[in-house]
């Protein structure tokens, strides 16, 4: 198991609401310590990348189908 | 323009043609606006389709059929005359259609984008996140993210001595002229000569084609090329094939090109020159080494994702290496990347599922293999050819010179791909796309019931004829 940081820009959201129903969509899909800027859209969160691939983050269900928030991985440390 | 920290973008698009506004608006859709998105390029918005391509080529293709349609003496007892001419309202009319065009569907659509900001320049990367835009009050860096390149393509000027000095034409520059060319050269013979050629020639210019090579298109059936000539020919256009062009020169009277035909040396005299040789892809001074990006002279290489050597970096329309320049394709391709960055589901373009036409008279349309390029890719194909005298709305019209081609799949009747020559061939080609897409095979073409007497039946028919002898059925059969 190896702990990653991800800096994620998020796509979609207007209000606090939004960034509870994303920080859940992350939570649910595996991340932890999740902060969330609102205005800049910027989401940094840790994953255990042996549990969650960094790569597939963009379609976590939060992000997917008829879902109007899109996430964009911008950085993985 | 400022010295200070560069500007930050989600994504930077590389232009502000077709492929780019659809980009740009797409992204915009996908992230609810909040995408920050730049677009430069030079010139006016819209790019080659609004400004100097489709819009205006198939105007004036329009005006001239009208013109010709008013003087063509097509059923007995209906009585024409010959039409006059004022080529310079026609063309003032033009430009009015391509400014309202512009204004309605570029510049009034990106207002309502307050996410996305247009710059005047050309850029240049500096470093695989920024590129310096350059204009005439100097230079600025802007960053981004991802990056769309969709700097589209210019025509093909060949390196011909004296031709600069004497001046010449080409699709950049034609919709400007007032007086219609007298005797009008057009070195090349693509898809551009063809449209040019008969438009022009049906409102009064002689047009001469002249290429090195007979044929029109590597890929269009041999049959339907000398089919397209034979049409242009009977309207006057002149061809004259095999000859390369030496040198040019203005005289007192016009221009005289030297050509070589064989060991002869001709001299003709004209009073313009259109250049239509085609258009190559613009890369150069975009510093796309500086991005990682890989290309040649044949433009972007993407993967059916449009996705570029650099992984952050997609490309779209006329820029990447590809065997169409469409407009539709390069709006198709721009919406492609920007779903592939922000979308979880990715998409790919489907060149197989790409309908394209040549807007001359009759139209030729096709989708999908011809049986060349099935031959080329190694593929096993089946094919049968109808003429348009063989289709009961064909006859009506008076229409000749013209074709219906099927290729299909031997082993299982799938459709694989059509040609078209005949009138409405770019309305009716979309029947064909969606077979293709379909998956679907001559016997489910053959059980769709057309309507009657259409042009379109011509289709239809040229797939009963892959089991029946066409000669033997009336024409109402089923
Ligand atoms: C006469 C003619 C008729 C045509 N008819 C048809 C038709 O009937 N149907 C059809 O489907 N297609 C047709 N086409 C083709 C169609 O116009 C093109 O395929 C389409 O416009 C390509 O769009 P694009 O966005 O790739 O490029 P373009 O629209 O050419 O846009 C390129 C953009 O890139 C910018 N640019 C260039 N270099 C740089 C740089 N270094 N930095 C920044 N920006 C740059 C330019 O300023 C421009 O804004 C025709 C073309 C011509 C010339």
């Amino acid at each position: 198991m190896a702990e990653r940081k991800v800096r994620m820009k998020i796509f979609g959201m207007t209000c606090d609401d939004c960034v509870r129903t994303v920080s859940e969509g992350l939570r649910s899909s595996g991340a932890s310590d999740i902060s969330i800027d609102l205005k800049s859209g910027m989401a940094s969160f840790i994953i255990d990348d042996s549990r969650t691939d960094p790569d597939k983050l963009q379609s976590i269900p939060v992000f997917s189908g008829e879902s109007h928030y899109k996430g964009q991985v911008r950085n993985v440390d | 323009m400022s010295i200070d920290k560069p500007e930050e973008f989600d994504l930077i698009i590389l232009g502000r043609g077709a492929a780019a506004f659809s980009a740009a608006i797409k992204a915009s859709e996908l992230t609810s606006g909040q995408a920050t998105i730049a677009m430069t390029g030079t010139g006016p918005l819209g790019g080659t389709c609004v400004n100097v391509g489709c819009v205006p080529s198939k105007y004036l293709v329009e005006a001239a059929k009208s013109k010709i349609e008013g003087e063509r003496q097509t059923y007995p007892g209906i009585i024409r005359g010959k039409g006059s001419l004022k080529f310079d309202e026609l063309m003032g009319s033009l430009r009015s259609a391509v400014e309202s065009e512009r204004t309605e569907k570029y510049e009034n659509v990106i207002r309502n984008y307050p996410n996305i900001k247009v710059f005047d320049g050309r850029a240049s990367f500096t470093d695989p996140f920024t590129v310096e835009i350059i204009n005439g009050n100097g230079r600025e860096s802007i960053r981004g993210f991802n990056f769309l390149l969709a700097t589209g393509s210019s025509p093909v000027v060949p390196d011909i001595p004296g031709l600069a000095d004497a001046g010449f034409l080409t699709s950049n520059n034609i919709w400007e002229i007032n007086r219609i060319p007298g005797r009008l050269a057009i070195i090349g013979g693509g898809f551009i000569a063809l449209e040019l050629g008969q438009s022009l020639q049906r409102l009064g210019s002689h047009v001469t084609i002249i290429k090195e090579h007979s044929s029109i298109s590597k890929v269009m059936d041999p049959e339907f090329q000398m089919a397209m000539i034979n049409t242009l020919q009977e309207e006057g256009v002149e061809f004259l094939t095999g000859v390369s062009v030496l040198s040019v020169k203005r005289t007192a009277t016009g221009k005289v090109l030297t050509f070589a035909s064989g060991d002869r040396k001709i001299e003709r005299e004209f009073d313009e020159i259109l250049i239509s040789r085609g258009r190559k892809p613009n890369v150069a001074g975009l510093n796309l080494e500086k991005a990682g990006v890989e290309f040649s002279e044949r433009g972007v290489r993407t993967d059916p994702y449009m996705r570029t050597s650099n992984e952050r970096i997609y490309a779209a329309g006329d820029v990447v290496d590809q065997r169409y320049q469409l407009e539709t394709l390069a709006a198709r391709e721009g919406s492609i990347a920007v779903s592939n960055i922000y979308s979880p589901e990715k998409m790919k373009i489907e060149l197989n599922l790409i309908p394209w036409a040549i807007f001359t008279e009759p139209q030729y349309a096709s989708v999908g293999l011809t049986e060349k390029m099935a031959n080329d890719m190694g593929i096993n194909c089946t094919c049968r050819t109808l003429k348009i005298e063989d289709v009961p709305k064909g006859r009506i019209l008076h229409s000749h010179n013209g074709l219906f081609r099927i290729i299909a799949d031997p082993e299982n009747g799938k459709v694989l791909g059509i040609e078209i020559l005949a009138p409405y061939a770019a309305e009716m080609i979309m029947e064909g796309v969606h077979l293709i897409r379909n998956g679907s095979n001559l016997q489910d073409l053959v059980q769709t019931t057309h309507v009657f007497p259409t042009v379109a039946e011509g289709i239809k028919l040229t797939a009963q004829s892959f089991f029946r002898d066409m000669s033997k059925m009336s024409c109402c059969m089923e």
